[in-house]
């Protein structure tokens, strides 16, 4: 037994504790167990972030997250086989397109990985981060939670550094083209659960990489917690595409540290669907790191009921001749509710940045709301940037249009609200998730 | 040609919603099947209210009056019910819908034609659509760009016509589909809707035009004049000729004479 703590610690729970740390990190080597710990000290030392804190200012989590009704999830068994899959996985991968390889992770834990022989013969390497450890722990050991999202980052960076039960790590090594993606198709039951997981993806210089990410769940009558962090590591002169959609049910509380680090000359895109769960908060961060980086994000959201989504993004140059350019676009149906807050950093040293953000909302009923908070924070004076926001209702114009066509008021809106979310959707190359989305869209349409 | 007025409005009288503004005194209008009509008329006549309040705009109330469309009470339907029973209205300042092409739009509009189950066939509209395209002159491409987005003034009347040509309406309202085109865009124009008509000989057209130069293309049976809100005088396309001289004038001052009695 150890000495009640003077103040309470912010975030330690009866349940996510120094034991649950404990019990990951027996028979783990040394270095990752050390690392779990100091994510752990980091994570007793940070308070909980409160509305006082701009990044936090719409999201209460006093209200939305109760830790105290949490467990981590078990580490579960090792292998389901894929009868024993639940059906809405099993549709979600029959969508897809080809692949270059699967992970499917279940409740916390992954129970499926495949790669093409090509691939691997060229070297790539798909796995667990469970088996990675064990089989690759020198790409761990320098990569994992370490350069792009450090438990220093914030009280979740390090509760999940501290407690993530498994993942994926994908490195592709030198001049390696991977074409087709790479799929991770996650799905979570357990209700009152807390889940940690993390994806790792390398690209060596000259590679390109291609990851989509996908996560599904039922709706929880007990909020179900999913925190996930993916470390995106672009080598100089790499192109990376990344996607991911978020279909949680709702009822749970989808929380994800996305970060890039974007090498010289290297090229990322990135897309970031938000569709599911009742809350949903992103923080994503790109980091333009070397001369010449470029950074693409889009972002798509759909909320409906009473959803509440909440983006927090960064576009940080640190060095000059970069570019990156954001476009988050998103419809709030009901009474759902959505935050964007974006900013360019420009450091002192990066001239000739070239950035662009914009987002833009519509809202389809009286009771949605939309924030929208663009930012700049510019410290280099030969720049280019712009960003820009609005918040939108439908127009009764090009409604009575549209009806006068013969569409009815329904079908006339939801053609409207496609057109609006085309336009995100029309920059991605067909195969990765358009057609996906442009379904999962189209089913939440259907009930507007 | 039938005797049954496929349009037939009677003392119509409309205002816009929540406000006492009144804007149409007391239309009548009477078109059968195969007619065209032109109405001419001063700016802020009630030219373009008499169009919408016919399509179903909802920004306009009708204070009065009857409006009887191939026999049904016209007044009763929603705009999108009336659309498909057959009024098309090519819009005076036609609206942008960003993200939306053209061939999607048209499609979607046919669909909302069919009985609830059934599918509309792909490959019949594509034809349907390319060969509209081509009697109008439009590129192909040009399906493919959301409607409206970004287009030029001729462009979106084109689009008008082109739209006006695929739905194949019962009574096409054109409101001042001649202004802001060139002569050769408006000869285009004016081949199309006579094609089809000559397809179609009992669809009906009511054309609002300021120019007697669209009418040369487009020769109307019937010119009516309205001005505030009542049609004025009603006549052959000698109306038209007279107005071309004269303007707006001599009625101008009946008009006074009027409001005076
Ligand atoms: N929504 C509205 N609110 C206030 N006034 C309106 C509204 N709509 C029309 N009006 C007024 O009604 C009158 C008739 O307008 P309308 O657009 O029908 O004229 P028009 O004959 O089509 O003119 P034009 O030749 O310029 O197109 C004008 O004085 C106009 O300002
Ligand atoms: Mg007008």
């Amino acid at each position: 037994m150890q000495a009640p703590a003077a103040r309470p610690l912010e975030g330690v729970t009866a349940t996510i504790n120094a034991a649950a740390v404990e019990r990951l990190a027996a028979g783990e080597p040394d270095w990752l167990a050390e690392r779990r710990w100091r994510a752990w000290e980091a994570y007793e030392r940070t308070p909980l972030p409160t509305t006082r804190l701009e990044e936090w200012r719409y999201t209460d989590l006093s209200r939305k997250l109760d830790l105290d009704a949490l467990s981590p999830a078990a580490r579960g068994p090792r292998g389901i086989s894929p009868e024993a899959w639940p059906p809405e996985l099993h549709q979600a991968m029959r969508e897809d397109w080809d692949a270059a390889g699967h992970i499917v992770e279940i409740d916390g834990r992954v129970v499926h990985a495949d790669l093409t022989s090509e691939a691997r013969a060229q070297g790539v390497v798909l796995a667990s981060l469970r088996e990675a450890v064990h089989a690759h722990p020198d790409l761990l050991r320098e990569h994992l939670a370490a350069r792009a999202i450090p438990p220093d980052q914030g009280k979740f960076s390090a509760l999940n550094a501290a407690l993530w039960t498994d993942g994926t790590v994908l490195f592709v090594p030198r001049n390696v083209t991977l074409p087709l993606p790479v799929r991770i198709t996650r799905w979570v039951s357990d209700p009152a659960t807390a889940y940690f997981t993390r994806t790792l993806v390398i690209g060596e210089d000259w590679s390109t990489v291609s990851v989509v990410e996908e996560i599904l769940s039922p709706n929880f009558d007990e909020q179900a917690f999913f925190l996930s962090a993916t470390e995106v590591l672009a080598g100089d002169n790499s192109t990376t595409h990344y996607a991911s959609v978020q279909r949680m049910g709702l009822g749970a509380f989808h929380m994800a540290l996305y970060r890039s680090l974007v090498g010289r000359d290297a090229r990322t895109d990135s897309l970031h669907v938000t569709l599911g769960a009742s809350t949903a908060r992103l923080d994503l961060n790109s980091e333009l790191a070397a001369p010449g980086a470029h950074s693409h994000i889009l972002g798509l959201y759909f909320g409906n009921e009473d959803q509440h989504f909440d983006h927090c993004t960064s576009q940080n140059h640190a060095a000059p001749h970069a570019t990156s350019d954001l476009l988050y676009k998103g419809a709030l149906d009901d009474a759902s509710g959505s935050v964007f807050r974006g900013i360019i950093r420009v450091s002192p040293g990066a001239q000739r940045t070239d950035a662009y953000q914009t987002n833009r909302n519509l809202l389809l009923s009286e009771e949605a709301s939309a924030h929208a908070l663009p930012n700049l924070e510019i410290e280099a004076d030969d720049v280019r940037c712009s960003h820009g926001a609005t918040v939108g209702q439908l127009e009764e114009e090009a409604l009575f249009y549209l009806q006068s066509r013969g569409l009815s008021r329904r079908r006339a809106e939801r053609l409207v609200v496609r057109g609006f979310l085309q336009d995100v959707l029309q920059r991605r190359p067909p195969g990765s998730v358009t057609e996906k989305v442009t379904r999962a869209i189209e089913e939440k349409l259907r009930a507007h | 040609m039938s005797d049954a007025p496929i349009l037939k409005t009677a003392d119509l009288r409309a205002k816009v919603t929540d406000e006492e503004i009144e804007i149409l005194k007391g239309v009548d209008l009477e078109i059968r099947p195969g007619e065209i009509h032109a109405i001419m008329g001063p700016n802020g006549s009630g030219k373009s209210t008499l169009a919408k309040v016919l399509a179903g705009h909802p920004g306009y109330e009708v204070t009065g009056g009857s409006a009887f469309f191939d026999g049904q009470d016209l007044l009763e339907l929603e705009t999108d019910e009336r659309a498909r029973s057959g009024v098309f209205m090519a819009f005076q300042y036609p609206v942008a819908i960003p993200g939306v092409s053209i061939a999607n739009f048209l499609r979607t509009a046919l669909q909302a034609r069919l009985e609830d189950g059934d599918e509309l066939d792909l490959f019949d509209f594509q034809d349907i659509l390319l060969e509209r395209m081509e009697l109008l002159e439009m590129s192909p491409s040009f399906a493919e760009r959301a409607v409206n987005d970004g287009f030029s003034g001729g462009e979106k009347k084109r689009n008008e016509i082109l739209q006006m040509a695929v739905l194949e309406p019962a009574l096409a309202i054109m409101d001042e589909t001649d202004s802001g085109l060139d002569i050769d865009a408006l000869k285009v124009v004016a081949r199309g809707v006579n094609t089809l008509q000559k397809e179609r000989p009992e669809m009906a057209v009511l054309l609002i035009t300021h120019y007697q130069r669209l009418l040369n293309y487009i020769q109307p049976d019937f010119v009516h004049v309205i001005v505030d809100g009542r049609i004025v005088r009603s006549g052959g396309p000698e109306v038209a000729l007279s107005l071309e001289e004269g303007g707006y004038r001599e009625y101008r001052q009946l008009q006074s004479t009027v409001s005076a009695a």
